[in-house]
C-alpha cells in the first residue's frame, strides 16, 4: 500500500459518473412519479400517489404484471434447465461437443433484433417454414409425434394437429393469436438465453473434482442419475444461483422481441414492463406514468438481487 | 459394456442434433430469404438457395433503374438493392464509432479507479467500493427513462453523445479490473516506483499491459452488448438517419410483412449480423470467455 494524492484523480471521475448516470436517475424517476410532469411541458404539479394508484387499479397494468411474470416464470426455469441438460450432455460426449456448443451459443451472440425479424418470418402463417412443415406432415409421422398420438389418452382424431389438418390447415397464428402469442415470445426468449446458461454450467462442471464421483460410486451411487443428484447438482449450487439471477434480470428486461413481433398485443397479452415504459413514456409522452413503472421495476430488480446475495447465498455455498 | 456406451452416446447425439436444428431454424430462414427471389419466398419453394434464375426485378425498375441494370440473379440483386436502398455502410460505421468510443471511455475511467481500489490506500476507499457494489445492481436499461429525460433537458437527443454517455461508466468493468489487480503482486508496483515512475505512468505503462487478457475479455463483452443493443438507441435517436446504429437500420428497413420485397430486407439483416457472427466463429473461445465472464466471482 502506498500513500499518494494521485488516487483523487483516479477515483473521482468514476464517482461522479456513478452518481450522475446511475444513482441520480433513480431519484429523478422517483420524483417524477409523484408529479404529472410530461417531457416538453414547462410546469408540473405534485399529484402524490396518483400515478401508482392508476398503476395498481387499471386493467392494463394488471395485464402488464401478468405478462411480465409469465415471461419471467417460464423463461427462467426453462432456459436454466435446458442449459444445464445441454451442459451435462456435452460434458459427457466423446466427440462433437464443440460443434454443438458453437451452435447453441449463436443466438446469444447474434443481434436479437435481427433474429426477431427472422423468427417473424419463420412463424408467419403463410410464408413461414414452421406452418408449411406442419401442413406437409398431415396424415404422416409428424402428425403422430407432434400431435401426441403416442400418448394413450390422446385420440388420433381430436389432437390439436388432426383438428388443424381437418380444418383446411388451420395451424396456430403463433404471434397474432392471444392464446399463443406470449408462449411464442417465451419460446424465443428460451431459444436466445439457454446457450448462455449452458456455457456457465460447462465452466461450473469443469471445476468439480473427479474424485467426488469416485467417492460417490464407492458409496453406492452407480447410476448416472444418482451421481448427478449426489455430486453434480449440489456442486453446481453457486453456478445455478448466478445463472438464475442473471437470467431473471435479463428476462425482466425483454423488449426487442416484443417491439418487433407483437407490440404488446394481442389484447395486451405480451405487454411486458419494458415495453410499457417505452410505450407510455416515449411513444405517448406520458413521462410520469413511465416513471412510476420505472420505480416499480427498479424495486423489483434490487429486491431480487438482494434476496439472491444475502438470503440464498448463505445456503448454497458448501 | 462398450456397446452400451455407444448406444448412450448416440441417444445424446440424437437429442443434441434435434436441438441444434431447432436453434438453427431462424438462421436458415434468414440466409435463405436473403438469397431467394420474392416468388420463391412467397411460395416457400427452392430450398436454401432457390433456383437463382436470371430475371428482371419489377421493384428495381420502379425505382427508376433501367431494365438492363435490374436484370441479374436473385442473390446478387438482394444484396445490391439492400445497399442501394439504405446507407448500410453508414450504419455499420456508426455501430463501430459508438461501440469503440464506449469501450475506450469505459477503460479510461475504470482502469485508474480499479487500480486505486486495489492497490492504493486512501480515506473512503471502502465506501467507494461499496458504492461500486451497489451500482452493480442497477441495469442501465431499467433507468433509461430518467436518463432520457436528463439528456433531453441537456438538448442531447439525436447525437452521438446520447448514444455513448450512459455507458461511459461500467461499474462491472471497475469491479472486474479491481479483482484482477488484486492478484497482481505489490512487488511489481514497488519496483516501478523505485524506478521513479509516478502513479500515472504506473497505471498506463505497468498495469495496462498486465491487464490485457482481462481487458480483451471485457472488450468483447462490451462491444457485443452495445453492437446488439436496440432499446437505448431506439429511445434517444428519434429520426436522424445519419446516427442510426445497425439495429436501428434493420428496424427501418423492415417494412415488416407489408414491405414490398423480403429478399433485400433480409440481405441487409444478414449484412449487419454477419460481422459479429464471423468474428465469434473465428475467436470462439475468447468470445465465450468474454461474454460469460460475468460469471467470474
Amino acid at each position: 500500500m502506498h500513500y499518494s494524492r494521485a488516487h483523487i484523480w483516479f477515483v473521482w471521475p468514476a464517482i461522479i459518473l456513478m452518481i450522475v448516470i446511475l444513482i441520480l436517475p433513480i431519484f429523478l424517476a422517483g420524483g417524477i412519479s409523484f408529479t404529472n410532469y410530461n417531457l416538453g411541458n414547462s410546469s408540473f404539479e405534485w399529484v402524490g400517489m396518483e400515478n401508482y394508484e392508476k398503476m395498481f387499479s387499471r386493467k392494463t397494468y394488471t395485464k402488464m404484471i401478468i405478462a411480465t411474470a409469465t415471461y419471467v416464470l417460464i423463461v427462467v426455469p426453462a432456459s436454466v434447465i435446458i442449459g444445464l441438460a445441454a451442459a451435462v450432455m456435452l460434458n459427457s460426449l466423446r466427440f462433437g461437443a464443440d460443434i454443438y456448443k458453437t451452435i447453441f451459443f449463436l443466438p446469444v451472440m447474434a443481434t436479437l433484433l435481427a433474429m426477431a425479424i427472422a423468427w417473424e418470418f419463420t412463424l408467419h402463417p403463410t410464408l413461414g417454414i414452421i406452418n408449411s412443415f406442419l401442413a406437409d406432415g398431415c396424415g404422416g409421422i409428424r402428425e403422430f409425434i407432434l400431435g401426441f398420438h403416442w400418448l394413450p389418452w390422446v385420440g388420433a382424431e381430436d389432437s390439436w394437429y388432426s383438428v388443424a389438418c381437418a380444418n383446411n390447415m388451420d395451424f396456430p397464428y403463433w404471434l397474432k393469436d392471444k392464446k399463443t402469442a406470449i408462449w411464442t415470445i417465451c419460446f424465443i426468449g428460451i431459444w436466445q438465453a439457454f446457450g448462455f446458461n449452458m456455457v456457465l454450467y460447462l465452466a461450473g462442471l469443469t471445476s468439480i473434482p473427479r474424485e467426488l464421483y469416485h467417492a460417490a460410486e464407492m458409496d453406492g451411487a452407480h447410476s448416472t442419475w444418482e451421481q448427478f443428484k449426489l455430486v453434480t447438482w449440489p456442486m453446481l449450487g453457486p453456478t445455478t444461483l448466478f445463472v438464475v439471477t442473471i437470467t431473471t434480470i435479463r428476462s425482466f428486461q425483454v423488449f426487442d422481441t416484443i417491439e418487433i413481433l407483437t407490440k404488446g398485443g394481442p389484447s395486451k397479452t405480451t405487454y411486458v414492463m419494458m415495453y410499457a415504459i417505452f410505450e407510455k413514456a416515449i411513444m405517448q409522452n406520458i413521462t410520469s406514468i413511465g416513471a412510476a413503472i420505472t420505480v416499480v421495476f427498479i424495486v423489483f430488480i434490487i429486491l431480487l438481487t438482494f434476496f439472491q446475495r444475502y438470503v440464498i447465498e448463505k445456503r448454497v455455498h458448501y | 459394456m462398450l456397446a452400451r456406451h455407444y448406444i448412450g452416446e448416440s441417444w445424446k447425439h440424437g437429442l443434441l442434433i434435434i436441438g441444434a436444428l431447432i436453434v438453427l431454424i431462424p438462421f436458415y430462414m434468414m440466409v435463405s430469404m436473403s438469397l431467394k427471389s420474392q416468388q420463391e419466398i412467397q411460395s416457400i419453394s427452392g430450398g436454401l438457395v432457390g433456383a437463382q434464375e436470371i430475371q428482371t426485378f419489377p421493384v428495381c425498375t420502379k425505382h427508376g433503374y433501367t431494365e438492363e441494370v435490374c436484370t441479374m440473379r436473385p442473390y446478387k440483386y438482394n444484396f445490391w438493392f439492400a445497399f442501394k436502398k439504405a446507407p448500410i455502410p453508414r450504419y455499420l460505421m456508426n455501430g463501430l464509432i459508438v461501440t469503440v468510443s464506449i469501450f475506450l471511455i469505459q477503460v479510461l475511467i475504470a482502469l485508474p479507479c480499479s487500480y486505486a481500489l486495489a492497490k492504493l490506500r486512501f480515506k473512503g476507499r471502502e465506501f467507494v467500493f461499496s458504492m461500486v457494489l451497489f451500482c452493480l445492481l442497477i441495469p442501465v436499461h431499467a433507468i433509461a427513462l430518467p436518463l432520457y429525460v436528463m439528456l433531453a433537458k441537456a438538448g442531447l437527443v439525436d447525437t452521438y453523445a446520447a448514444l455513448i454517455i450512459p455507458w461511459t461508466i461500467s461499474v462491472f468493468g471497475i469491479f472486474l479490473m479491481r479483482q484482477f489487480f488484486m492478484t497482481v503482486p505489490d512487488e511489481l508496483i514497488d519496483a516501478a516506483r523505485m524506478d521513479g515512475m509516478g502513479e500515472y505512468s504506473i497505471v498506463w505503462k505497468v498495469m495496462l499491459p498486465v491487464a490485457i487478457p482481462a481487458l480483451l475479455a471485457f472488450a468483447i463483452f462490451s462491444v457485443v452488448a452495445h453492437w446488439n443493443d436496440y432499446f437505448w438507441p431506439r429511445i434517444v435517436i428519434t429520426g436522424n438517419r445519419d446516427l442510426f446504429t445497425p439495429p436501428l437500420g434493420i428496424r427501418e428497413f423492415r417494412g415488416g410483412i407489408d414491405s414490398d420485397e423480403f429478399g433485400p430486407m433480409m440481405a441487409s439483416i444478414v449484412t449487419v449480423t454477419v460481422p459479429l457472427i464471423v468474428a465469434f466463429i473465428i475467436a470462439q473461445k475468447r468470445f465465450v470467455e468474454g461474454i460469460t465472464m460475468t460469471g467470474m466471482k
